[in-house]
């Protein structure tokens, strides 16, 4: 007897409870309970009413692994169609980042190298800087590990290129409208929270495994936030004063937003940008359980075979590569800003 | 040339609140500004206003903080949309411009100088003088062309490739001002535009402007809180309080004649010698009287206090042109300078 029967028989439910007697499969538990009547009985006094302690009153009731396996039925439910939209639309970006993986490693060391370091220069103009991506670039090539830092690097450039691409017109949008700040955001706090393995799961159903753009878009859809968050709140930052005076000179809305609003909240989005850097690299080392390669695969050899040394030196170089990332862009937004001249 | 009126605004009415319709109709029927704050949560903003502007004149809008003024002056080029009535300039309604006329009129027909300057910080001297030039899709060589004539004009020659953090607030000032010039509109808008200044640098700006206004004679509206820089500039004095207009006219006649003891107290406190001049002061010329010298009606109080050396007993003829058109007494003068209802009342500010 279980402890919710007289539930059921209270509600009159009785006929309907036995109308469907032992379809499901069995649970472990229950399976224990018949081998073993003795232990039928002694559960909990008081049990809370799951679904699975409802079944045992009322086996019409359904189990909670029928509730995981409905699921699991909808996801694949609308997996194809889903996919049959998904999968041409994001083609292109397992081409680039194909593209991407190929060129980096197959351009000579003496050539790939030069170019980075040149774009460093570009992008922050500062010698510290540049001489430290220099010595770093110099110690991973010397310990072998230039190759797998390249290919994490080709995977962060596309997928931030992407996310800037992306984010940067949503951010704009989001500061122009009010309804649809209120609207995305919860959906960006949700982004944002949700554990980077969860995005994993659908993924993993949706693309082919061998193909880039699955974790290509898991980086994406983690990495975006921090670009379109900052884009909005840098636009709306934008001195009202100064916006005040671009419409008392009778700038059209294009102008505004590309004489006025962009320039003077770029030093916002670019600390989106290395946020969104940042959170590239977290994510692509993460990524490598769903094939992307690089330094994650090191890690994850590391912790699969229990190599400690490959795994530390491959950490070691993740660091690095953080660092880098890191000084570089803010040495980028020390750059911007001081052209910009803000107080 | 004074004939019709440049700008003329007529029976504005502005209410901040969620159902400004509904509130201007209580307002209409006579409710009060804190009666409506009381009762609907509506602010209200101005209250039927209704002043010429004069073509190439300088209108001066004065009132304290809350007054409605720097609402008033954005009605003209509509940064604030009225709830009631009309703005009309050279004639045409600005309230039925559609936004493309609209943004047209702003970049031809007024230019505007904020007191917060609302310079772009990101652009040079120069680059932020050419924005109303940029704006209309002029090129660099021939905007940066017009721009540099009009920084020159202002002072700021050499400074044309600096950013405006590296200079003085009033040499900000004086870029917002070379920025508003390079429009090339016959309307100049100045909110509060010397209020964040220095007085000594309020002072050179105020002089810059009266000169460029003799150069170019634009039409000027001037916002202030500042009496003495009203009077200083005003060729036409509107007074606001609490959204309405209290006073408007000649701004010697009202600080002769204030209608509203709120007026009253606010030019009590003026140095009256150095803003009063002979022709508020003189009266009908009396064939009897000996003068001990001409006058011209422009001078101040304070220059002929300086030329009679003290002596009251002294008379002045007053000489407009080459006619004498009046006379004018020491001991008027000396009355003048006191403001009615100081010696009875005595009320303090």
């Amino acid at each position: 007897m279980a402890f919710y029967d007289s539930l059921f028989n209270g509600l009159g439910l009785r006929v309907w409870c036995d109308s469907a007697p032992g379809t499901a499969n069995l649970s472990m538990a229950s399976l224990l309970a018949k081998t073993n009547p003795e232990t039928a009985n002694s559960g909990p006094i008081f049990p809370f009413p799951s679904m699975d302690e409802l079944y045992q009153a009322c086996s019409s009731f359904p189990q909670s692994r029928e509730f995981t396996a409905a699921v699991e039925d909808a996801f694949l439910n609308v997996k194809d169609v889903l996919k049959s939209v998904l999968d041409p639309l994001t083609q292109p970006l397992s081409w680039l980042l194909e593209l991407a993986l190929f060129s980096f490693l197959a351009a000579p060391w003496w050539i790939i190298i030069p170019l980075i370091l040149l774009f460093v220069w570009y992008v922050c103009r500062s010698v510290v800087v540049t001489a430290f991506v220099t010595l770093s670039f110099v110690f991973l090539g010397f310990i072998d590990h230039l190759d797998a830092a390249l290919q994490t690097l080709a995977i962060i450039a596309v997928c931030t290129g992407i996310c800037i691409l992306l984010g940067v017109p949503v951010g704009i949008a989001m500061a122009k409208s009010n309804r649809l700040q209120r609207g995305l955001i919860p959906l960006l706090d949700l982004l944002q929270t949700l554990p980077t393995f969860v995005y994993l799961i659908p993924l993993i159903f949706l693309f082919s495994v061998t193909e880039p753009k699955l974790y290509g878009i898991a980086i994406i859809v983690y990495a975006i936030v921090p670009v379109i968050r900052l884009t909005d709140l840098g636009i709306r930052l934008v001195d009202q004063d100064v916006v005040e005076a671009a419409n008392a000179f009778g700038m059209s809305p294009r102008q505004k937003l590309l004489g006025v609003e962009l320039p003077l909240a770029l030093p916002n989005i670019m600390a989106g940008v290395n946020q969104t850097i940042m959170m590239s690299l977290a994510m692509v080392v993460i990524a490598s359980l769903v094939s992307a390669p690089g330094l994650g695969v090191l890690v994850l050899r590391g912790i699969r075979n229990l190599e400690l040394g490959v795994g530390l030196i491959a950490g070691l170089g993740i660091v690095l590569l953080a660092v880098i990332l890191d000084r570089v862009s803010k040495a980028a937004i020390a750059r911007v800003s001081t052209d910009q001249t803000f107080k | 040339m004074a004939n019709s009126p440049k700008i003329e605004i007529r029976n504005l009415y502005k209410i901040f609140g969620s159902d400004p319709k509904a509130a201007l109709e209580k307002v209409k029927a006579g409710m009060g500004k804190e009666e409506l704050l009381a009762q609907t949560g509506h602010v209200l903003g101005l209250q039927d206003i209704s002043i010429d502007i004069r073509e190439s004149a300088i209108t001066v809008v004065m009132g304290l903080s809350g007054s409605g003024k720097s609402t008033l002056i954005r009605h003209i080029n509509r940064l604030i949309e009225p709830t009631n009535g009309q703005v009309l300039i050279d004639g045409d309604d600005a309230l039925l411009l559609d936004t493309e006329a609209l943004r047209d009129k702003r970049r031809t027909g007024m230019s505007m100088v904020f007191q917060k300057f609302a310079l772009l910080p990101h652009r040079t001297v120069i680059d932020n003088s050419a924005l109303p030039l940029e704006v209309r899709g002029v090129g660099q060589i021939e905007r940066h062309k017009e721009a540099q004539v009009w920084i020159n004009r202002v002072g700021l020659g050499g400074y044309e490739k600096h950013y405006p953090h590296q200079l003085s607030g009033g040499m900000q000032q004086r870029v917002g001002l070379a920025r508003a010039l390079t429009s090339n509109s016959d309307i100049m808008l100045m909110d509060e535009a010397f209020s964040a200044l220095d007085p000594l640098i309020r002072s050179d700006m105020q002089k810059l402007l009266l000169e460029l206004h003799v150069e170019l004679k634009k039409t000027i509206v001037f916002i202030t809180h500042d009496l003495d820089e009203a009077l200083r500039l005003a060729d036409h004095l509107v007074i606001l309080k609490d959204g309405a207009v209290i006073q408007q006219g000649d701004p010697q006649g009202i600080l002769v004649k204030p209608t509203d003891p709120y007026i009253e107290a606010f030019v009590s406190d003026i140095n009256r010698a150095r803003v009063l001049r002979v022709r508020s002061v003189m009266t009908p010329l009396d064939k009897k009287s000996k003068y001990a010298g001409d006058v011209s009606p422009k001078d101040t109080l304070e220059h002929l206090i300086a030329r009679s050396e003290g002596n009251t007993s002294f008379k002045f003829r007053v000489i407009e042109g080459e006619k004498p058109i009046g006379q004018i007494d020491m001991q008027d003068l000396v009355k003048a300078l006191v403001p009615r209802g100081s010696v009875s009342g005595q009320q303090s500010l």
